[in-house]
Parts: structure tokens; sequence; C-alpha cells
């Protein structure tokens, strides 16, 4: 229970980390604080394939694109956040926004369902056992997978292509220089 | 270990988590952080599945996790695609600024 409030306090404080953060910077690196701790969770609730996964996607991958992205961005720029057009927006959205988790929270924490009766399966949350689950009964799964990854690239070469200045079908003839002599 | 903690407060930290994110996305303007929120809310709905797959003993809460992380995967791509796209020839960071588009 200790080592539960310990991580649950960290990854709390880090995810109100990425929200006040006046730096998208900042912000980045308190969301892999934030998926550090996620991915020990996971260790802890038998997901060991998960929290593996966990660190190679979010912390190796996804962040690794937000970190260029923001530099692409936001190099050299030292920019404040405007007024707020729409008056009050931002109080009572937040405060909504907060009364919701409470909400939900209180609902997670009231309802709790007392422990259960079955035992973990050998090698349950193991490689093993996730690959015998793709590959068995949740193909359909791995396959919708592999399909929406193939979108996704597809979708980010198109929009990367038409970002720029359209470019000629095929590069122009390089001129000939004229020799002045 | 942790299995000693109920999957309610497991869960009960995810919903926190998403609240959090969901401020983060209503409060902030600059696109990246309100993305980098949503992301914290995907986050947490992942943490909550694999609260429960433990709870239960079952392991299809973690194939839900496993998609979770692909999809975040392929929206991440899309999303930085677009708003370099939108973006890159912007002086501002700010959502404010493409609002040509509300209703």
């Amino acid at each position: 229970m200790v080592g539960f409030i310990i991580l649950a306090v960290l990854s709390f404080a880090s995810a109100v980390g990425v929200v006040a953060a006046r730096a998208p910077v900042h912000s980045a690196l308190y969301l892999i604080g934030n998926v550090i701790t996620l991915a020990v969770f996971y260790l802890l609730l038998n997901a060991e394939f998960m929290a593996a996964a966990q660190v190679i996607v979010y912390a190796g991958a996804i962040m690794v694109l937000f970190l260029f992205v923001v530099t692409l961005l936001t190099a050299g720029k030292e920019e404040r956040e405007r007024p707020e057009s729409l008056a009050g927006q931002r109080a009572l959205s937040g405060f909504l926004a907060i009364a919701a988790g409470v909400l939900l929270a209180g609902v997670a924490v009231r309802y709790s369902a007392g422990p259960s009766v079955t035992r973990f399966s050998s090698g349950y949350g193991s490689l093993a056992a996730m690959g015998r689950l793709l590959w068995g009964p949740g193909f359909d799964y791995l396959v919708v997978v592999a399909l929406m990854l193939l979108t996704a690239a597809l979708a980010v070469l198109v929009l990367n292509r038409s970002a720029d200045d359209p470019r000629p079908a095929a590069p122009a003839a390089p001129a000939v220089k004229e020799d002045p002599s | 270990m942790i299995t000693a903690v109920p999957a309610g407060w497991v869960v009960g930290l995810a919903a926190a988590l998403f609240a959090v994110g969901t401020v983060g996305v209503l409060v902030r303007k600059n696109p990246l952080i309100m993305f980098m929120s949503a992301e914290m809310m995907w986050n947490a709905a992942a943490l909550a599945f694999i609260g429960y797959a433990a709870q239960w003993h079952q392991m299809q809460g973690q194939l839900m996790a496993f998609l979770i992380i692909a999809t975040a995967a392929g929206e991440v791509g899309i999303g930085l695609a677009l708003i370099v796209w939108v973006y890159h020839r912007r002086p501002r960071l700010d959502v404010d600024d493409v609002s040509e588009m509300k209703g």
C-alpha cells in the first residue's frame, strides 16, 4: 500500500506538471515521468509485457516525436498566453473537469469490487501469454491494429507531401548553361 | 505487493489522471500541451483496463490496453503532422489562431 501511495503521488504530481508547465518542453519531460510511473504500475499489476510496451512506445517513440515537434515549432520563441476571449471559460471548465474527476474517482473507490476468487493463470501478463492471446482469440485485434498503423503511416506521408509548396511531378531538366566563350 | 491494493484505488487514480488531462485540454491553449494532456487521458484509460485485468485475473484487459497504446501511436503521428502543417507558418502556437472553422 505504501508503494502504491508513493507511485500514485509521483504519477499525479507529474500529471499536474504536464498541465501547469509554461513551456511545452517542460510538459514533455513531465509526461515522460508520468509514463514511466505508469509503466511501474503495470509491472506491479502483473502486466510485464504492457510495461515494456509502454516504455518502448511511449517514452521511446511518442515522446521523441513530441520533442522533435516541440523543438521545430517553438525554437527561440518566448510567448505568453493571451488573455481569455471568453470570460470565465477557463475557471468554469477547470472546475467542471475536476468535479467530474472527483465524482469518477469516488465512484471507483466506493464501488470497488472485493478480492477475486480465481487465481492468476501461470505466466499471466508475460510476453508468451500475450503472444498466445494475440495470435489466438485476439487475432482480429492484431489485424485491425496493423491496418490502423499502416493507414496512419500513409496519412502522415500524404500530409507531409501537401504541407509544403506542391512540388512538380517531375523535376525540371537542369538548364544547360551556355559557355560564354 | 500491489495486488493487496483493491482495484478501486487503481481505477480511482486513473480517474484522477483522466481529470487532470481533461483540465489540460480545456484550460491550456498551446496545441502541443493540449495534445500531451490528451495522451495522458489515453494512458489513464489504459491504467484502468490493466487495473481491472489484474482484479479479475483476465488478460483481455491487457489486450485492450495494447489496443490503446497502438491507437495512441497512430494518433500521435497524425496529430503531430497536422499540428506542424497548421502552425509552421504561424507566428504563435495558440489554438485561438485557427478558429476559422468555428460554427
